[in-house]
């Protein structure tokens, strides 16, 4: 059957589509600009022919890599990514382990444990940073990238909630089954609930990823030699004459984050599909 | 019973700690001398602090870290300072390197952990609000080769007086006043027939602020896009320069006294009254920070025709510069030696005495500007502070402050280096021991004067663009009450919660 349009449908669709329109430009375009100002060829954004700039060239993307004497952006590129890959390994594992605990196993405390972990986990994280410097300072883990690692992955089962969720809704009666055909209680979280989880995981893989990759402040109090920057602290410290190589940094960010998240949403829909209850 | 019981207890405790600070008035003052005595006996037998730290044997085989200012590293004088070091103190094993941070740390909340550098390059305000907070160690300045060739008012930059001794803290290396840069190319073609009054082949508008002013409203009106000086005029650290001229200062007693608040004293309104009538001939880009760091590119561009800053941005000026020439169609030597011939850096013009810029027959003041002494100086963390001196001693060598000034355009501290650098680095040091250069304060309260200066600041260069009925500063009346009202504000934000 034709759908029937009438003046007010057709108005109604026109306004929604502005709107939406609108809400995307504002968010796109800033992006957009950024793009174009760090293919900018003079580097300087007051050369910018209105707002955008006059000429275009890869000049700064090439000067990002090449020129390091200063800023030593690969570095500081290679930096983020192995604390960005390591908190995202341990912080996953270690917030998995949490949710699925509290999820399928009653103990003692387990309530009281679960409401301090909320009430916890409303401080902002960096209302605890002189303690984490000062305990940072006695563990000799300033200047160590190993030391960020820790303490994003050993912060990141305090949001454990969402994934406790998760493990919620898979029926406890596929567990009892295994349990009666004998298999053990990692058996059947290996086994069973862990190939069932696979967005949840990819979720907190993805979350545990970009926290770290994006983070400011902790790397800033924690590192203090310029090779162990993060891009982040690195951009920061940038000169102010080196707008297009800001830019430019700030748009090569962006690329893991998007190959990742290209890479996962397969896997994302795959888990949702496989892990639907099947009569 | 048990509540009663707990409540008596606590009652005792807390009446015997009230009691704690009863006894015999005598008896508490006498303990109290006695205790002083025994100090100041301690203190007398007690070598000083300098010759124990600095005893003169180098710590062998170490490594020290030296932090240095991000333009000596890129310019590649830093890596030249460490090699020859390393060379020279390789027979002790003492080796330099890289203290590889940012070069504004915060020695005060890292240096205790033991993150910080050993010998760092710092301004002599933030070196001396760290001697404040004893993060660093007095140096033995007497002592060191340098001492003779460096003037005493650089020297006074890094002293601090404590319990009646004066200990100094750093060792001066470079001058830091703003210079006025322009650009050759963009002076009009007669400007040796008009633009030279007293024919000494140096345009005028680079010897008087008058020649400035009238050269920035005429190239302004040929081409309304172009301008002649632009400078961002909310920066209290070139602006106040033009108070100072006038008998404005910061703080009274050789900056040492900061109840004495001086920005308003003399004749300042005058100084107040150039910058207003030199932000006429800019645009509302002067009101803030827009011009300093858009003047790099807008000089070598041809927007701008002149600007001021500091001595060390001389190189990123060059290159911004070979760049525009380089686009022309130039190839890279031609652009680099047309821009060296055409940029030209060089002290401030002079102020006319009545604060008048469009005066003719003008008589003029030498212009003042506030400036910096950057050094070294050794953290009090370091465990080898005689093998950091020895680095300072070598960093602060003749040879190396030639190096220094050749390759990074600074003006040495040091007088013999000055002398063989020549050209802007002799007018600064000059300018330095005539006194037209007033060094930033080297105590804390100093870091109360930039908020109420910039407000004045932007305040009045705003006025150069409100309509005449709305103006403020009309006259120098209104301008000195404004001066005063920055004193005030100073004063309080230093002593309201003292």
């Amino acid at each position: 059957m034709r759908k029937k349009w009438n003046a007010g449908k057709i108005l109604d669709t026109a306004i929604t589509y502005v709107i939406l329109l609108a809400v995307a430009f504002v968010f796109f375009f800033p992006c957009l600009w950024l793009i174009l100002a760090s293919f900018s060829k003079s580097g300087s954004i007051y050369s910018f022919d209105g707002f955008f700039p006059a000429q275009y060239s890869t000049a700064s993307f090439v000067k990002l890599f090449t020129d390091t004497t200063m800023y030593n952006y690969p570095k500081w590129f290679m930096n983020t990514l192995l604390i960005a890959a390591g908190s995202c390994a341990l912080g996953t594992f270690l917030t998995i382990l949490t949710a699925y605990t509290m999820s399928r196993f009653s103990f003692r405390m387990r309530k009281p444990m679960m409401k301090t972990t909320m009430v916890l986990g409303m401080f902002p994280s960096f209302m605890g940073m002189t303690v984490v410097y000062l305990l940072m300072t006695q563990f000799g883990l300033i200047n160590h990238l190993g030391g960020l690692i820790l303490i994003y992955a050993s912060g990141a089962p305090m949001g454990y909630l969402t994934q406790k969720g998760f493990f919620d809704t898979i029926p406890r009666s596929i567990d009892e089954a295994a349990k009666i055909d004998g298999a053990t209680n990692f058996q059947i979280f290996t086994k069973i609930n862990l190939p069932l989880s696979k967005p949840i995981i990819v979720y907190t893989a993805l979350t545990s990823f970009t926290w770290p990759w994006s983070d400011f402040i902790l790397p800033k109090l924690l590192l203090k030699e310029k090779n162990l920057y993060t891009v982040a602290v690195g951009l920061m410290s940038l000169d102010e004459t080196e707008f297009a190589r800001f830019a430019a940094g700030s748009v090569f960010i962006a690329v893991p984050i998007v190959i990742l998240y290209f890479c996962l949403v397969k896997n994302m829909v795959n888990g949702i599909a496989e892990g639907a209850v099947k009569g | 019973m048990k509540r009663k019981s707990i409540a008596l207890c606590m009652a005792v405790c807390l009446c015997a700690g009230i009691f704690t600070g009863c006894g015999k008035d005598g008896e508490s003052q006498e303990t109290a001398q006695k205790m002083q005595n025994e100090q100041d006996k301690q203190e007398k037998e007690q070598p000083s602090v300098v010759s124990t730290v600095f005893n003169g044997e180098l710590e062998h085989d170490v490594t020290i870290q030296v932090l240095e200012n991000d333009t000596a590293v890129s310019k590649g004088y830093f890596a030249e300072l460490i090699e020859a070091f390393n060379e020279e103190y390789a027979q002790y094993g003492i080796k330099a390197v890289d203290a590889n941070m940012d070069q504004y740390l915060d020695l005060a909340n890292d240096g205790p952990y033991g993150y910080g550098p050993d010998v760092l390059y710092q301004a002599n305000d933030i070196i001396m609000q760290y001697a404040e907070g004893k993060h660093i160690y007095p140096l033995p300045a007497e002592k060191m080769e340098c001492f003779e060739q460096i003037p005493e008012a650089a020297w006074a930059a890094y002293r601090i007086d404590l319990e009646g001794t004066a200990y100094t803290c750093g060792v001066p290396v470079n001058v830091q006043a703003p210079m006025l840069y322009y650009r050759k190319d963009l002076l009009p073609q007669d400007w040796e027939n008009v633009w030279d009054e007293n024919g000494n082949k140096i345009p005028d508008m680079a010897e008087n602020w008058n020649a400035m002013y009238a050269y920035s409203v005429s190239r302004h009106a040929e081409n309304s896009s172009q301008y002649g000086y632009m400078k961002s005029l909310f920066d209290v650290y070139f602006s106040s320069g033009f108070l100072f001229t006038y008998g404005g200062y910061i703080f009274g007693n050789n900056n040492t006294e900061p109840a004495d608040i001086g920005f308003s004293a003399g004749e300042a309104e005058k100084g107040a009254w150039v910058l207003s009538q030199l932000a006429s001939t800019m645009n509302e880009e002067c009101i803030d920070d827009s011009i300093t760091t858009n003047a790099y590119s807008k000089l070598a561009d041809g927007t701008y025709f002149a600007t001021i800053t500091t001595p060390d941005m001389y190189s990123t000026f060059l290159e911004e510069m070979i760049l525009a020439y380089e686009e022309e169609g130039l190839s890279k030597e031609e652009a680099r030696a047309k821009a060296e011939e055409n940029l030209v850096m060089t002290t401030l013009p002079a102020l006319p005495e009545s604060g008048d810029l469009t005066e003719e027959g003008a008589s003029f003041l030498a212009a003042k500007s506030m400036g910096g002494i950057n050094g070294y100086a050794v953290s009090a963390y370091t465990k080898h502070p005689n093998a950091c001196l020895a680095f300072v001693e070598f960093a602060t060598s003749y040879e190396m402050m030639v190096r220094r000034s050749e390759l990074l355009g600074v003006a040495p501290a040091r007088n013999d280096a000055a002398d063989a650098v020549g050209g802007t680095s002799q007018l600064l040091y000059n300018n330095l021991e005539a006194g037209n250069i007033v060094l930033m304060p080297s105590i804390k309260e100093v870091s109360q004067i930039w908020t109420p200066g910039e407000t004045f600041f932007i305040d009045l260069a705003k006025d150069a663009f409100r309509p005449e009925e709305e103006k403020k500063y009309t006259d120098l009346d209104a301008m000195k009450k404004g001066l005063e009202g920055v004193d005030q504000q100073i004063y309080d934000a230093i002593f309201t919660l003292k």
